[in-house]
């Protein structure tokens, strides 16, 4: 089970990779987001970790919920650019995207084996990093960056799960606080934007 | 007691940022003002003194950088009293700067403070995702744009120096369990990490995200072009007190991989403050304005600093950083005077000031634009002879001496190109182009002086002891 | 013997069958009248007694293609892995002879299309070349990393080894190969993110300006083609991504196995309901993913193990 929401959530990053409509790159980001909450939910109860659990109930309801939902409304609010084509072309990207996987898998293989938990986690971790930051390159939008660079929050969520079997309370907490600063962040700068034009 | 004197002027900058009446904006400055009592009360405490349990643990290090932080922040708030008067800056945007300022305040306490990797990292982002709307206080599309590419590069970073952080605790959870967490913890079981690789690799993407952070490398006009874009008292902010926050990270993670992997992290350093050096020094020769010029030169100092602590000149590196601390953000201030006639007006840039304020204010410039380039009664001159002295040291105790030679050999080509350049600077400022009048204010002098003396009080005996005991 | 036999003759007469029914699920899911589920049958039957024109231009090539095209994906019917247990397969076939098979039928009907001289057959067989080459990829490589899975490259074997023994430690790379191996049916096929085998406009079809000037018994070959061509990829999804219901009796295998075709079918139809066909630019776009996620599966099976 654990494998199989490993995979969909490189998966939901995989299709975000070839998203060219800003409403389905936020539906995937939910999914990722939905993915990772319900493998902290598994861990966590495998583990018996209480702070896991919590982790993981609050990114089911902030990162698949809330944030996608507020991110809508901004785009709706502030008329973004809903058709965010990216730059790579889709048959650069069909080579470059398993270039990255090949090389960040071999990349995480020493890692992963001495991590010692959930080796091929921390392999799909890494490599979602990776592909987060592809993401937040391919797009000059600045709405699709937004969500890279979410998606590589949920990767770094990904890996302190499993690479470490939940990190203190205290940081989980810490980071989703900044998460939702950052929301509030984004929504002023959003707003500014059009006292300028 | 501390922790709650620490807190409370935050609070009621927050809070008074809040009423939007002209008659605040004292009130603002003097909350900015508080934080330096708590800082001055840590430092007359013994050390280490914990403030919050395990979490924040105030020593040597932590308090003085707090202390610079501080005088920095109050030098800020003075400038910013007459903010308007230089640039067009709308009311609502000035109380929501400070509002904003209270929230950087909070995290740069906890990211200074702490002794726990997983609060550092939460004051760092804190405070990244503060100054992002900082930048955009200045109500231009350059600025707009550049608060968007800070947001997401800085995001970037920030995620890199998270991801170095897991791996840290990933390698060093099965001795220390939840404790890995502490940097105390950390150092006291360096030599018995389990996986010193995975440290290594943690302690690299950490050390290459502040790196970016701090407009290192790849970076260098990054971050440049945002302080150029945002208003001055923004790009002191940055140079005097956000670096700082990342620098004592920086300390704070090198000590243990000093312990792991002393040659590991010498090469790492070495190598990649070469590089931002060998490219920041053509920058700088090039510089044609005076935010970017001090932005790069922020950047060079930066990569000094790290080079001296990792040789092991710990009294070196810490004078060098107090000095910039406070040399820097002066001269960032002195940028909205200096700049009243346009960006690209560098010749006479110090010509056309009357009366005492006007005297004062000409003075106490060139001589922080000489002293930024270490000459002599500087605190950065003794600074570098005393790091360079440490380099030395620390190549005769290793097999690597030739090498060490050439690199301060290429360092000292470097730093005489920047050196020369401010000095051409400086001659064009003072003897050449037109002298056009240009007002001083009180408060702007003020906080020149506050940090002119700050800088002046390093070089003072009990000073340079107590950065001596810190090593 | 005779399991084989019939399977074989199962899936050929299910063929006409399972498009018709495709056709009226989505009737009726649009709230159409539904045409009768066996009208795959009528046509084939009705074509056959009419008369076979060709046009003028056309050369002997147009005369051989038809049977060409339907040939090699007859062949290919018989290397199908077993619907049931105990029945015969053939082991030596793996993922490039069932690609090289499709791709000559493919590369049949693209020349009968060039051959009949009109704008719209060589229209249709570029934009066929275009879909095509970004097929066969991820093809071979979905195909070959599920047999890898299931520890044999022959596809047979390779479906009677997923039965038996489900490789449960490689969930994530076979629900990649799954995804994959979805769109690829879909895009072979013409449904209709990728093509629509309804209309008649220039600016979407791509199958059927291709066998625009065919008629009479060509006509019925390339139409029982298509549908050949479905009941074949249909089955491979089902015997190589939906492993299960081998070891039942006889009867009930095939009942599982007819119903799990049916599966499929309600989930073309369902797709095709409710999207809109891209752009033929678009369509990358979408084999893209196809071509990652087949990447993704054979990197994460051999590197990761999962």
């Amino acid at each position: 089970m654990s494998a199989f929401l490993t995979g969909a959530f490189l998966a939901t990053l995989v299709a975000a990779l070839f998203a060219t409509r800003l409403y389905r790159l936020l539906m995937w980001y939910a999914l990722n987001s939905l993915a990772l909450g319900l493998l902290a939910l598994l861990i966590g109860s495998g583990l018996n970790d209480p702070a896991l659990i919590i982790s993981g109930v609050l990114t089911l309801l902030l990162k698949a919920g809330v944030i996608p939902l507020v991110l809508k409304r901004l785009t709706q609010r502030f008329a973004l650019t809903r058709q965010v084509t990216p730059d790579i072309k889709v048959h650069y990207a069909v080579v470059l995207i398993p270039a990255i996987l090949v090389f960040t898998f071999y990349l995480a293989e020493p890692i992963g084996r001495m991590v010692g938990g959930n080796a091929n986690s921390v392999a799909v971790a890494i490599s979602s990093l990776f592909l987060a930051l592809l993401l937040m390159m391919e797009h000059r939008n600045v709405a699709p960056k937004i969500i890279g660079f979410l998606m590589m929050e949920n990767a770094l969520f990904l890996l302190g799960t499993t690479a470490t079997g939940g990190m203190p309370m205290l940081v989980e907490l810490g980071i989703f606080f900044d998460l939702l600063i950052a929301i509030v962040v984004i929504n002023l700068l959003f707003r500014r934007e059009e006292a300028v034009e | 007691m501390i922790l709650f004197e620490l807190i409370a002027p935050i609070v009621v900058m927050f809070a008074l940022s809040f009423l939007h009446a002209d008659r605040v904006r004292a009130l603002l400055a003097l909350s900015a003002f508080a934080i330096m009592l708590p800082a001055v009360q840590l430092l007359l405490q013994d050390k280490p003194f914990p403030l919050l349990g395990d979490y924040l643990i105030a020593d040597r290090l932590n308090t003085y950088v707090l202390l610079l932080a501080s005088v920095v922040g109050a030098g800020v708030a003075l400038a910013l009293m007459t903010l308007q008067r230089h640039v067009q800056v709308h009311p609502r945007a000035y109380f929501r700067f400070y509002r904003f300022f209270a929230l950087f305040w909070v995290g740069l306490e906890m990211a200074i403070l702490s002794n726990h990797m997983g609060l550092y990292w939460i004051g760092l982002e804190m405070a990244t995702l503060s100054t992002v709307y900082m930048i955009k206080t200045n109500a231009t599309r350059a600025a707009h744009k550049e608060a968007w590419n800070y947001m997401i590069v800085g995001a970037i970073a920030i995620s890199l120096i998270l991801f170095g952080i897991i791996l840290i605790y990933a390698g060093a959870k099965p001795v220390l369990g939840e404790e890995a967490m502490y940097f105390t913890a950390l150092l006291g079981a360096a030599d018995r990490i389990p996986s010193p690789f995975l440290f290594e690799m943690g302690f690299a993407i950490v050390t290459v995200g502040m790196f970016v952070k701090m407009g290192f490398f790849p970076m260098n006009l990054w971050l440049a072009n945002v302080e150029r874009a945002s208003f001055y008292p923004v790009a002191a902010l940055f140079s005097g007190i956000l670096e700082s926050a990342i620098m004592v990270g920086f300390f704070r993670f090198s000590d243990v991989a000093k312990i792991v992997n002393f040659s590991h992290l010498a090469g790492f350093i070495f190598v990649y403050a070469l590089l931002t050096m060998f490219v920041v020094a053509f920058l700088i020769y090039r510089a044609k304005d005076f935010m970017r010029l001090f932005s790069l030169s922020g950047i060079e100092h930066m990569a000094l600093i790290a080079l001296f602590w990792t040789s092991g000149g710990t009294f070196a590196a810490l004078l060098h950083f107090g000095a910039h601390a406070f040399i820097k953000p002066a001269l960032f201030l002195s940028t909205g005077v200096l700049e009243s006639q346009g960006r690209y007006h560098i010749a006479g840039a110090l010509r056309g000031y009357r009366g005492l304020k006007g005297k004062l204010f000409w003075f106490v410039v060139g001589l922080l634009m000489l002293a930024i380039v270490s000459l002599p009664p500087s605190p950065m001159f003794f600074s570098e002879l005393y790091g360079f002295g440490s380099m030395i040291a620390l190549a005769k105790s290793g097999h690597h001496l030739p090498a060490m030679i050439a690199a301060i050999v290429l360092l000292l080509f470097l730093l005489s190109i920047i050196f020369y350049r401010f000095v051409e600077l400086y001659q064009s400022m003072k003897y050449e182009g037109e002298a056009v009048e240009k007002r001083v204010y009180g408060s702007e002098l003020a906080a020149l002086l506050l940090f002119a003396v700050g800088a002046l009080a390093l070089l003072l005996p009990f000073s340079l002891a107590f950065l001596r005991s810190i090593a | 013997m005779i399991a084989y036999a019939v399977t074989i003759l199962f899936l050929l007469l299910a063929a006409p069958l399972l498009t018709g029914v495709i056709k009226s699920l989505k009737m009726v899911l649009l709230y159409k009248r539904p045409v009768s589920v066996f009208q795959g049958y009528r046509t084939f039957s009705k074509l056959l007694v009419k008369e076979t024109m060709l046009s003028a231009e056309s050369s002997q090539i147009t005369r051989v293609a038809p049977y060409l095209v339907l040939s090699p994906l007859l062949v290919a019917l018989l290397f199908l892995p077993p619907a049931v247990s105990g029945a015969w397969y053939v082991s030596f076939v793996d993922a490039f002879t069932l690609t090289g098979l499709l791709s000559l039928s493919t590369f049949f009907l693209m020349l009968l299309g060039l051959d009949s001289a009109s704008s719209f057959g060589g229209m249709g067989s570029s934009r066929e070349a275009f879909i095509a080459a970004m097929v066969e990829p991820a093809m071979v490589l979905t195909v070959f990393s599920v047999s890898m899975m299931a520890g044999d490259l022959g596809v047979g074997a390779a479906g009677v080894n997923l039965a038996h023994r489900f490789p449960a430690g490689h969930t994530a790379s076979f629900v990649f190969a799954a995804i994959s191996f979805f769109i690829l049916l879909i895009a072979e096929n013409g449904r209709i993110p990728v093509d629509n085998p309804e209309t008649h406009l220039e600016l979407t079809m791509v199958h059927e300006s291709m066998i625009l000037d065919l008629s009479g018994f060509y006509l019925a070959l390339i139409e029982t083609a298509a549908s050949v061509k479905f009941v074949i990829f249909a089955s491979l999804f089902a015997s190589l991504f939906m492993p299960f219901g081998l070891e039942l009796p006889l009867l009930a295998a095939f009942g599982v196995f007819a119903l799990k075709l049916l599966l499929i079918a309600l989930a073309v139809a369902l797709i095709e309901v409710n999207t809109a066909k891209l752009r033929l630019f678009k369509v990358p776009n979408l084999l893209g993913i196809a071509i990652v996620f087949s990447f993704l599966s054979l990197i994460t099976f051999y590197v990761l193990g999962a």
